[in-house]
């Protein structure tokens, strides 16, 4: 008699938890898509993912992180898995930051899986800085490179104008293509036109500084730091794909900067 | 005098790309702070030592240093500070510079600019990660006492 109640007591159990756990599992998933999403590092990823689970008592959680795809599963009971796929990535350090206030928060305290799963959810919607801000910002940020660089006043003002272009093309073209390789080289080639013409007409005196500085927000050098960094954390398949992603972006805007400047010099016989 | 012109134009750089990042309002000025030391540092070791490893290294252990201070006053992960605050000193140019001799067929200074500019990005992120890890290792050993 006594046997048979607990045997029932184990499957309601284990009823009620078949679902609580696949909640548990849903918002560990969505908090680690939004960190991936928005340029967090591996680790943080499958830490965040296996704090959340661990605070609920799912203590054999296995994930698996690598920057195109997230795998979880739970290797002891009933083979639940969950697979996201990553498609796009940027950096939205604004949204690390809440994800990673939010899952503190759940560690801690008792919230409802519904008021944690419409938390992620209002963190996923968040608006970033207005479009006329990161372009004219990011028109300043190239131009002191320009100066930091070595240039002077002209290079400066040519800079600033030649990044605020190119941005505002970058964001028209990311609308038009999936993929980052277009916006790059056509990004490349329209510094490189702009670069030229200020030359010809007699702003700046050479297009180096210009190059320099307006490459500057589209080139991938925190990519690349980024992937050697979790080579050195020991994730090796994510850096391996962060290290391509960074080399195949450098190589589309070189491909764009160089044509514009090998046309310029040997079909149209131009000078710098 | 120098010093001074190197850092403002670091300083204002970084707030350019903490724009671009979406760095919270009130984290911008750690942020940017963070990389107009960073780049002074490594602008005067430069100069100094004449070796641009030895000075990325430091510069980025100051970075890192610094990033656990301020998330700790800001009450943010470190990356919010950190990510910012290298973009001055990642050699973004020098990977394009790497490729564009690539498709110009000039392979000497391929490899030569492809191996710094793979031991600077290397440097700073040897860098950026020996810092938390001290600190990590600090409060286990805390915790242990």
């Amino acid at each position: 008699m006594y046997t048979i109640m607990l045997i029932i007591n184990w499957s309601e159990l284990s009823i009620m938890t078949e679902n609580s756990k696949k909640l548990i599992l849903r918002i560990a998933l969505y908090a680690g898509e939004i960190l991936l999403r928005n340029g967090a590092e591996t680790y943080r990823v499958e830490e965040t993912i296996e704090k959340i689970c661990k605070s609920k008592n799912l203590k054999y959680v296995n994930t698996f992180v690598t920057p195109t795809g997230i795998f979880i599963s739970d290797d002891r009971l009933d083979g639940i898995n969950f697979i996201k796929r990553i498609k796009n990535r940027t950096i939205d350090l604004s949204k690390i930051s809440q994800v990673n206030t939010f899952s503190r928060k759940f560690v801690e305290n008792d919230i409802s899986f519904e008021d944690a799963l419409s938390e992620l959810q209002q963190i996923n919607k968040e608006e970033k800085y207005p479009k006329w801000l990161v372009v004219t910002f990011s028109g300043i940020a190239s131009a002191f490179f320009a100066l930091l660089f070595g240039g002077n006043f002209y290079d400066f003002i040519a800079t600033f104008f030649t990044s605020v272009i190119v941005t505002l093309s970058f964001q028209k073209m990311e609308l038009l293509s999936e993929t980052p390789f277009l916006g790059n080289t056509a990004g490349g080639a329209l510094i490189a036109l702009l670069a030229i013409i200020s030359k010809n007409i007699g702003i700046v005196n050479s297009i180096d500084m210009i190059i320099i500085g307006a490459i500057m927000p589209l080139v991938p050098g925190v990519a690349l730091t980024n992937g050697l960094r979790d080579f050195i954390s020991g994730d090796l398949i994510s850096g391996v794909t962060r290290v391509a992603e960074a080399i195949l972006v450098a190589i589309s805007i070189a491909v764009g900067v160089g044509s514009i400047l090998e046309l310029w010099k040997h079909t149209l016989g131009g000078s710098f | 005098m120098i010093y001074l012109k190197q850092f403002l134009f670091s300083f204002l750089s970084t707030v350019g790309f903490s724009i671009i990042f979406n760095v919270p309002k009130k984290s911008i000025f750690y942020a940017s702070l963070i990389g107009g030391i960073g780049w002074t540092i490594y602008f005067h070791l430069k100069s100094v030592t004449s070796s641009i490893m030895f000075a990325l290294f430091i510069a980025s252990i100051v970075i890192g240093i610094l990033g656990e201070i301020f998330a700790r006053i800001d009450k943010k992960p470190v990356t919010i500070f950190v990510i910012p605050g290298i973009v001055p000193l990642v050699p973004g140019y020098g990977v394009y510079l790497t490729m564009l001799n690539l498709i110009n067929n000039d392979f000497f200074k391929f490899a030569k600019i492809g191996t710094e500019t793979l031991f600077s990005s290397g440097a700073i992120s040897i860098g950026i990660i020996l810092v938390p890890s001290l600190s990590r290792l600090l409060k286990s050993k805390k915790t242990l006492k």
